[in-house]
């Protein structure tokens, strides 16, 4: 007889997720699985809402990155109303929206480092369960933690200003945006307090890479050697090549930088894009069709953003960028690991960002919102945190949506995740007597390293060979179901 | 006969035109009964029951009774209060009410009364009706599933000639409002928008509009409805 | 005297409502100081090491899976709060409630236009999947639920609010504009 060995739930990511890692006799890895274990329906119970409710609606796939579905959903809208992709909002349309972008990819970036993946890297991979979390990093590194505590709180207050609520707003509707920032609003954010800063918030950015890199110096061979395979990366980029996290061209490229996918328009995805349905998880698996279901998939992230860019176009990020090529001989890191860096830099890159748009006056004043002629489809793409997002909906001749199709960050990077899983299981289960604690850990690493978001990932149900009772408080029977 | 009459809310003493509904006599001595059904400018209904008040110790619906010398109207107790927050409760449950994603939130009156009476959970049993969204007219959208069928856009939003462009469709726990089919050419842009305005909670919808007013700036994000009767300097006479 | 100990989860959520626990930013620095925690998804504990005086629901049920977790809370806790519109009822989730299952899973597996080459029909069913339930159940249809706190997410200051007056034992002071449901 085998084993199986599973770890559920999968912790310090968002959502819900498990693994199942079976070994033969002489305890070599059979099988690993991610799997996924929720589903929510999303794409069919839309359909026959009005779709000025999307974004507003949809954000509601993911408390982690909602400003991410709430853009993806507004920018197909745009499409349905005729604004055109991106660049046919007004300044202040297509400018509120990028601030409240960065402000989301800052806390998002800054959540991820500093509250889920640092007490692996501060304390260790084998370190203590009770202890390895963020509490035991604000015990014992308190200044990280307040520091980190802050970063998000500050990309949470510029999401505030934008959409009028740090979780869940409302500020992009079709065609542009809901309000202008004020005067008030604007400097809180330039120079609240000691905190709501924009300046101290780069240092911090800065700082925080300084912290990684020092890091990984001492630590090579746990950043570099950990799970690394060769691996396809996509992602948009701005027409001229410029990371850009808004809006922009979709651009894939394989293993070697070479481009698999030319920098096309997204109003197309579907074009290029399948995704593949397996039996053992409600998450579907993305490839490019050209390349074909085995070797066509890709990873998406931060690290597959600095891997297709070209350059970055804030200075400080940039001389980061420079630094993060030039270890990797100017060609894609395949280093899971190294996506820790790309957050990072895409941490500064984003408190420049938002320090460029705060000081630019479209922001307070200029018309809101355009349109033009009406379509029956759009589809809308964004760089979420985690990586490239896809909203595709058709609405019929009465303003409902007839059809909305998602493929979010997480699932894109579905296949990248089970290989990563695989790797680290092979690579330290393998024929061990016992397996600890901290075996389970470095696979959840593995995961981590992908900040996956699972609460994402089960928007869209399943049924099993068993019998489930479901019994209420008072222990009457509520639901019965069979796997028919 | 005098053209006022004194009576009292909460043992405070008020004065007001002989002939007003408790409703509007209490609104202009400061104090705030609350509604759903009711619309000024309209004939009273009384079909929602949440102004409910005890007159002289006995209930009744506050926007149907007139007032009369010497009432003793009891509106802050414990007890209505109760009886109120039950019945917002109850319409909670009996309809599809999902705040989050509607465009109403923040300026609808039943969710402001839910805010108001505090109910944190409604205590009745969530029914989830299967039921249908009308987006079949060219200007609105009927979404049935947060009708609380208060009749209030069948009342008020008619055409020149004073017919109701929204009419009543089936029968008993199946019944819907609906644009009526012959009259809804009538339902013209402005009306359309009064009709929404008109419309208590989020079930008519002015097509292609929504979210513009954005949170914080929603007629119920900071103050509680009915504080703006409260606050105003009493207008006694 | 020893901390009192919270638990948290996420059943049929989008993690918004632990997305808000983590917005009173820096009252973190107190929160911990104030109680411990064990099982959550933010550590790595993954099964109850002891009694808890609070558990944190966030989310209603959708499959077997959160039914099970959520009685698995209800025997660990003293205290249950149900989180958020999702654990008080369902919240967006349920407006799959009207909808047969079967139509949501072909929308998702088989008729989206990104599934073109799903020709053998397949619809997860693995028997690692938990089971997906015909209808989302707010927290309260399937377990007692003691505290109820709406919104989507809760503001943080209500949540703040809420966890100080369940481990000092006083009176939850709620400002008007913290008891919101969007």
């Amino acid at each position: 007889m085998g084993q199986k060995i599973t770890i559920e739930p999968v912790t310090r990511v968002e959502g819900h997720g498990k693994v199942t890692i079976h070994l033969d006799n002489e305890g070599k890895i059979e099988q690993t699985r991610l799997h996924i274990v929720e589903f929510r329906g999303f794409e069919r119970f839309v359909q026959g809402r009005p779709y000025w409710e999307m974004p507003v609606l949809v954000q509601r796939l993911c408390g982690i990155c909602p400003v991410s579905h709430h853009l993806a959903a507004a920018k197909a809208l745009d499409v349905i109303v005729g604004a055109g992709t991106g660049e046919g909002l007004t300044p202040t349309g297509e400018k509120m929206r990028r601030l409240m972008h960065y402000g989301q990819m800052f806390q998002s970036h800054s959540l991820h480092f500093f509250h889920l993946a640092s007490p692996d890297l501060l304390f260790g991979i084998d370190s203590d369960p009770l202890k390895r979390n963020v509490i035991g990093v604000a015990l014992e590194y308190k200044d990280l933690a307040v520091q980190g505590v802050m970063m998000r709180k500050y990309g949470q207050e510029v999401i505030k200003a934008t959409a009028g609520k740090k979780i869940h707003g409302t500020g992009a509707i079709p065609g542009g945006i809901n309000k202008h920032l004020t005067e008030e609003e604007r400097d809180y954010l330039l120079h609240g307090n000691e905190y709501m800063n924009i300046d101290k918030m780069i240092g911090w950015a800065q700082d925080a890479l300084e912290f990684f890199k020092e890091y990984h110096k001492k630590n090579t061979a746990v950043i570099d050697g950990f799970a690394e395979f060769p691996s396809s990366y996509l992602s948009l980029v701005r027409k001229d090549g410029a990371l850009d996290l808004y809006h922009g061209v979709l651009r894939a490229v394989d293993t070697e930088g070479k481009k698999i996918l030319h920098d096309v328009d997204y109003q197309e995805y579907n074009k290029y894009i399948d995704e593949e349905v397996k039996s053992w998880s409600y998450m579907k698996f993305p490839y490019l069709k050209e390349i074909g279901k085995t070797n066509g998939w890709y990873s998406v992230g931060p690290l597959a953003r600095l891997n297709t860019a070209d350059f970055i176009d804030t200075p400080l990020a940039q001389k980061e960028f420079e630094e993060f090529r030039s270890y990797n001989n100017g060609k894609p890191s395949n280093r899971p690991m190294h996506a820790h860096w790309a957050r990072l830099i895409e941490i500064l890159h984003s408190a420049e960002k938002i320090k460029q748009l705060l000081n630019d006056p479209d922001l307070m004043e200029g018309e809101l919102v355009t349109k033009g002629t009406k379509k029956y489809e759009g589809v809308g793409l964004i760089e979420a945190p985690r990586g490239t997002l896809f909203h595709h909906y058709k609405i019929g001749e009465n303003d409902m949506i007839t059809m909305a199709n998602l493929i979010v960050s997480t699932t894109n990077n579905n296949q990248p995740m089970n290989i990563a899983v695989n790797q680290v299981a092979v690579k330290v289960m393998t024929g061990k007597k016992e397996i600890t604690e901290g075996m389970m850990n470095a696979v959840e690493v593995a995961i981590r390293a992908y900040d996956p978001c699972l609460s994402c990932a089960t928007h869209a149900l399943g049924k099993m060979p068993l019998e489930f009772e479901i019994y209420n408080a008072s222990e009457q029977l509520i639901e019965r179901k069979y796997r028919g | 006969m005098s053209q006022f009459v004194r009576f009292t809310i909460d043992g405070t003493e008020c004065m007001a035109s002989r002939g007003q509904y408790l409703v509007d006599a209490a609104r202009e001595n400061g104090v705030f009964i609350p509604t759903l059904c009711n619309y000024p400018g309209v004939k009273p209904k009384g079909s929602c029951r949440i102004c409910t008040v005890k007159v002289n110790g006995k209930l009744m619906t506050a926007c149907t009774t007139p007032v009369a010398e010497g009432m003793n109207i009891e509106n802050e107790s414990a007890d209505i209060n109760e009886l109120r927050k039950s019945i917002i409760e109850l319409l909670f449950v009996e309809g599809n009410h999902f705040c989050p994603a509607c465009e109403k939130s923040g300026n609808c009156e039943l969710q402001a009364l839910a805010y108001r009476f505090r109910m944190m959970v409604p205590r009745f049993p969530f029914q989830f009706p299967n039921r249908a969204v009308d987006a079949s007219h060219p200007r609105i959208i009927k979404d049935h599933n947060r009708c609380i069928l208060c009749k209030r856009c069948i009342r008020v939003i008619t055409d020149e000639s004073g017919r109701s462009i929204f009419a009543y469709r089936k029968r008993s726990a199946s019944v819907e409002v609906v644009v009526d089919p012959k009259l809804g050419k009538q339902l013209t842009e402005d009306l359309a928008q009064k009709a929404m305005d008109v419309c208590p909670v989020g079930s008519i919808l002015v097509k292609e509009k929504g979210f513009h007013v954005p949170i914080g700036e929603r007629k119920y994000d900071k103050v509680p409805i009915g504080s703006d009767i409260e606050n105003m300097q009493s207008t006694k006479i | 005297m020893s901390k009192p100990i919270v638990a948290t989860t996420s059943l049929a959520g989008c993690f918004g409502c632990h997305m808000s626990v983590l917005d009173i930013d820096e009252k973190i620095l107190e929160l911990i100081e104030l109680v411990e925690f064990n099982k959550s998804p933010i550590d790595d504990i993954k099964k109850f090491t002891k009694k808890c005086d609070i558990g944190l629901i966030e989310g209603g049920c959708c499959n077997s899976e959160n039914v099970h977790v959520l009685k698995e809370f209800r025997e660990h806790c003293r205290i249950l709060v149900a989180v958020g519109e999702c654990a008080i009822m369902g919240g967006l989730p349920a407006m799959r409630n009207g909808i047969p299952i079967e139509e949501c899973f072909n929308e998702a597996y088989l008729n989206g236009p990104t599934v073109v080459g799903n020709d053998a029909g397949i619809i997860p069913n693995d028997p690692e999947l938990p089971m997906i339930l015909d209808r989302v159940y707010p927290c309260h249809e399937i377990v007692k639920i003691d505290y109820f706190l709406p919104g989507c997410p809760p503001r943080a200051d209500l949540i703040w609010e809420a966890l100080v007056a369940l481990v000092t034992g006083d009176e939850m002071k709620l400002p008007y504009e913290v008891v919101k449901f969007d």
